[in-house]
């Protein structure tokens, strides 16, 4: 492994870096906070919009990612959507996560004991109120561990952004092997990094939860 | 069927720094029924599955008709297929029944029979026809734990432990996961098996049954086994302070 | 704006090309099936070198997206020379993947079922080999069934990701179809049809087996 290849190509290797973990977190974010807009939705909408929704949710995770970033990025300027390899990206990204999230999301206002609800409404408090303070609280709660879970299965969905020639990680070690003929090596280090990577942020993000579950709890 | 004895001397065991039977001495006499009580935490069930080793003592000695069970020597373990032989002959009710849900009754009760005792299917089948039958359940021999009450899925527990034709049974408090009006039909099968001979260590909460059917009663708490009599000197006459605290409870809880 | 005849007559080609992705899916799964109850086997077992051993492969496996386990297999076998079919290589990749995953379906399974089964087996005396093989894996079985056609769903939609190393399944093919067509938004929403189609009967399967294996 010839060290000065590094040097050549380390900023662009740091570059791709950045732009994955950029992704990956607006990805997380935007996927979240769709997906808790259609977990209300699914919770609280009449049942028509309910079967809408759920129809998107069934077509998102019967097809593969990366037909959906296909659709969007080459398909989406035949009606009109012309958008960049990184916003199609991040759209995409979002798009994808949005029904795991969703799903995440029913299952842990599942498990807030209804009878805790059943006694705020006892008391008069307005639905809105009853989401507010005892649902999402007590739902996001439980839904911690499987949120971190699953936002760390999207660091590995990044690599698939490459394919639409976003300039993530994978996309600039493609770059470089193709320029250096190094193909094995460039993706056995990169194998190696990303290993490193999941396994750190799953360690850091199980320590994270314990911590703030604790807090969390409490607080409420 | 000659029933078993078994002698536990001096037994001690530990969870971490934690002392859970403290220097146990009982004798469990042939034929007999003897009935462990006590407070939770007191250790009864611990004392109860390290008879059959199903928990490891840390010292002491518990033999069953002579023979050290669990070890070979004190400290050196007992090889597996050596236990698995003694456990032959020992039968173990517990309270949560560990009906096999994937097997009908019959299926349960014959399993023991095929693979531990090498018995054929249809021999097999037909002692656990037997066992079923002698427990009230011949109706319900094709149906699976699912479709059956708490109290009939204990009865084919005990039918699955005597299929084996024991010569030692533990009840592990076969009725505290029982609805009340469930309770009954258990412990009728038990008082049939007490009345044919069988060598019975019973823990559990029915005092009633204690009272009446148990041969000896031994009450513990903390670990320590703080006295052993008869069903008398225990729940009409009891010397020990804890004793009669733990009695006076329960009679406060439980008349009406 | 969308082209009803395009969309259709994508339909033949990639229908076509289906057979490289069910088969893909479909081998990697039994691979991964039984490479997976091995590993497992390793993580459960006394010996403790066996058990690290496995648990790095569980965390290599499931840390390393597919897309670059395809990459590294498929450029590896280059390098050393060997020239095996890219269908071989993929196939191979996503068992191994599978495997991994697997491993923590049975996992779970086991861990899943109350201790007191295997102590009432055991107070009969029945042998270790007996219980794992009458009680232990036949309800572990029966329990990871949804978790296992999720996998094989998972398998069909990564199945689509060796279309990087040349093979004609449902994905390049609708890449060769969008290049001569030109018309990419048709022929990609059918290629996404046709997975949904194979996903939806995989979910309609699974479900019926829970149905019929609930205890």
């Amino acid at each position: 492994m010839e060290w000065s290849i590094l040097e050549q190509y380390g900023p662009s290797l740091l570059r791709g870096f950045g732009v994955t973990v950029l992704c990956w977190i607006l990805g997380t974010i935007f996927g979240m906070a769709l997906g808790l807009v259609i977990a209300l939705v699914q919770r609280y909408a009449p049942r028509f919009v309910g079967w809408i929704v759920q129809a998107y949710i069934e077509v998102i995770r019967g097809t593969p990612f990366l037909v959906q970033l296909f659709v969007l990025y080459y398909g989406g300027p035949l009606i009109g959507l012309r958008l960049d390899a990184i916003p199609a990206g991040l759209l995409g990204l979002t798009l994808y996560g949005s029904p795991y999230f969703a799903e995440i999301f029913r299952a842990g206002f599942r498990a807030v004991p209804h009878g805790q609800i059943e006694a705020a409404r006892a008391i008069g408090m307005a639905e809105p109120t009853i989401v507010r303070r005892i649902l999402l609280p007590l739902g996001l709660v439980s839904s911690l561990p499987a949120l971190v879970n699953f936002s760390i299965i999207l660091t590995k969905e990044t690599v698939i952004l490459s394919i639409i020639t976003v300039p993530e990680l994978m996309y600039q070690v493609g770059r470089m092997s193709a320029e250096t003929y190094r193909y094995l090596e460039a993706n056995l280090v990169l194998a190696l990094f990303f290993w490193v990577l999941v396994e750190a942020i799953s360690r850091v993000g199980r320590r994270v939860e314990t911590r703030i579950t604790k807090h969390l709890i409490e607080r409420t | 069927m000659q029933a078993s004895a078994v002698e536990i001397r001096k037994v001690n065991k530990y969870y971490g720094p934690f002392h859970a039977l403290k220097d146990v001495d009982l004798s469990i006499p042939p034929g007999k029924v003897t009935c462990l009580i006590g407070p939770s935490g007191s250790g009864k069930s611990t004392l109860l599955r390290c008879i059959n080793f199903l928990e490891e003592y840390d010292s002491g000695e518990i033999r069953i008709d002579g023979q050290l069970i669990g070890y070979e020597t004190p400290g050196r373990k007992m090889s597996g297929r050596k236990l698995r032989e003694m456990r032959r002959s020992i039968g173990m009710v517990f309270q949560q029944f560990n009906l096999w849900p994937h097997m009908t009754a019959k299926e349960n009760v014959a399993e023991g029979l095929i693979r531990v005792r090498g018995l054929s299917k249809a021999e097999a089948e037909t002692r656990a026809a037997e066992a079923l039958t002698k427990v009230g359940l011949a109706d319900k021999m094709e149906n699976h734990p699912s479709r059956m009450s708490g109290g009939q899925q204990q009865r084919v527990a005990i039918a699955r432990a005597i299929a084996m034709e024991p010569r030692l049974m533990l009840f592990d408090e076969p009725t505290s996961a029982l609805d009340p009006e469930l309770v009954g039909e258990v412990l009728n099968v038990m008082k049939t098996l007490a009345s044919e001979g069988m060598t019975m260590v019973v823990v559990t909460h029915e005092m009633g049954f204690a009272a009446h059917v148990a041969d000896q009663v031994a009450f513990m708490e903390k670990g320590e086994l703080v006295a052993v009599d008869s069903p008398q000197g225990i729940f009409h006459a009891p010397k020990d302070q804890r004793i009669q605290n733990f009695l006076r409870t329960y009679h406060e809880r439980n008349s009406f | 704006m969308f082209s009803i005849p395009v969309f259709l007559d994508s339909f033949e080609p990639l229908i076509w090309a289906a057979r490289y992705t069910l088969l893909i899916s479909v081998l990697g799964i039994v691979l991964g099936l039984v490479i997976g109850t091995l590993i497992c086997a390793a993580r459960l077992s006394s010996n403790m070198v066996l058990r690290k051993l496995a648990a790095l492969w569980v965390s290599f496996f499931r840390g390393v997206p597919l897309l670059v386990q395809l990459l590294v297999f498929y450029y590896s076998l280059a390098v050393i020379g060997i020239d095996v079919p890219a269908t071989f290589a993929a196939v191979f990749t996503v068992g191994i993947c599978a495997s991994a995953y697997i491993s923590e379906i049975w996992r779970g399974a086991i861990a899943a079922l109350p201790k007191g089964q295997a102590e009432a087996a055991v107070a009969i005396g029945m042998k270790p080999s007996d219980v794992w093989t009458r009680i232990i894996l036949p309800q572990a079985v029966t329990i990871s069934l949804p978790a296992l056609i999720n996998e094989l769903i998972l398998l069909v939609k990564a199945s689509s990701l060796v279309s990087v190393v040349g093979i004609m399944e449902i994905t390049r093919a609708s890449q060769a179809q969008a290049a001569t067509t030109f018309r990419p938004l048709e022929v990609y929403i059918a290629a996404a049809c046709i997975y949904l189609i194979i996903n939806l009967c995989l979910s309609a399967l699974g479900r019926y087996l829970e149905h019929r294996t609930a205890i």
